[in-house]
């Protein structure tokens, strides 16, 4: 019988940079990307299952798409408790959207408590004459804070699922990890 | 007086809110604190333990990793129903070896027991042993 885990994935960064696009598209497998702009209020929950290359094992991702501005964010404190993986979104054509990652990390950071796997979004690709943020400043950046780094683009959907995937297989692969501890330690 | 909560004296795990098949919530019960279930992402975690018939418990003892909040209730019914509170507790950190802890049961009856994890120390917490010192019931 194969393996569900089941981990929460909680997506933060400034409004309109485009989290509930990249959620959205995601989860419908490409076949939603919400045209208008719609601000989320507190936080909205989605489920999606991801397939473990390689074996029958599975992924549940419970996607927590929360409210990039603040007046909303204490409203959904409790949304935020125990991350199991982060996803931190910017806007590459929004340097503020950027400045603010580092704070929104942090934030993630200090709610986990411990160390989860997470990704940095570089979204709005597709904007490339409005583009201010340099790639190599925001590569430095996900590196300095053992980040993975994407750029993508939800508008186009492309490479929107890679992040998804990423945070999924690193979230195996930690489950790996520990039960070789837990069979260690008893042994 | 002995161990009710294993499988060779009948015991079984009947619900468990993860499901690992190489390290299934039988091995709870199966006296060995080598084998385990493991949890699978997520908190809360549960499992039930029901033994032959309604025990009176002196002690409950758990041999686990990476467990934070536990809690602990009982039911007499037949089925596993209408649980009631029993204790609860925070466990402390053990990084190179297991957490064991132990409850008094205080006598009290129970054909069920439910065991509450509320939080962990890692994203993934295991269990390997529960022992359950007590008799049957006279009520």
């Amino acid at each position: 019988m194969p393996v569900t885990l089941r981990a929460k994935c909680l997506i933060v960064g400034d409004s309109a940079v485009g989290k509930s696009a990249l959620t959205q598209v995601f989860h419908s497998d490409g076949a939603h990307f919400p045209k208008g702009y719609s601000m989320t209020v507190g936080v909205e929950l989605c489920v999606k299952n991801i397939s473990i290359p390689d074996t029958n094992d599975t992924v549940e991702l419970y996607i927590y798409d929360t409210a990039g501005k603040e007046t909303y964010s204490d409203y959904a404190q409790q949304a935020w408790e125990h991350p199991s993986v982060m996803m931190v979104v910017m806007d590459v054509t929004n340097e503020n959207s950027f400045m603010a990652c580092n704070r929104w990390v942090e934030r993630v950071k200090a709610k986990a408590g411990q160390h989860i796997p997470g990704v940095f979004v570089a979204n709005k690709t597709d904007l490339e004459g409005r583009r201010v943020v340099e790639r190599n400043k925001a590569e430095e950046f996900a590196k300095g804070k053992g980040l993975e780094y994407f750029e993508c683009s939800a508008k186009e959907q492309n490479n929107t699922d890679a992040p998804f995937y990423y945070l999924a297989n690193a979230y195996y692969k930690l489950y790996q990890e520990r039960v070789e501890v837990m069979k260690t330690i008893a042994s | 007086m002995f161990d009710v909560a294993l499988a060779e004296a009948g015991a079984q795990v009947p619900i468990a809110t993860s499901s690992d098949e190489n390290f299934p919530p039988e091995n709870i019960i199966d006296g060995k604190s080598e084998t385990f279930w493991a949890t699978t992402g997520l908190f809360p975690q549960e499992f039930i333990i029901t033994f032959t018939a309604l025990m009176s418990l002196e002690q409950i003892k758990i041999n686990c990793y990476q467990v934070k909040g536990l809690a602990m209730e009982r039911s007499i019914e037949n089925e596993p129903v209408n649980f009631e509170p029993m204790c609860e507790k925070e466990l402390c950190p053990s990084d190179a070896s297991l957490q064991m802890e132990e409850f008094s049961g205080e006598n009290s009856s129970a054909k069920h027991l439910k065991f509450v994890i509320k939080s962990g120390y890692d994203h993934f917490v295991s269990v390997h042993k529960v022992c359950v010192n007590g008799m049957a019931s006279r009520e």
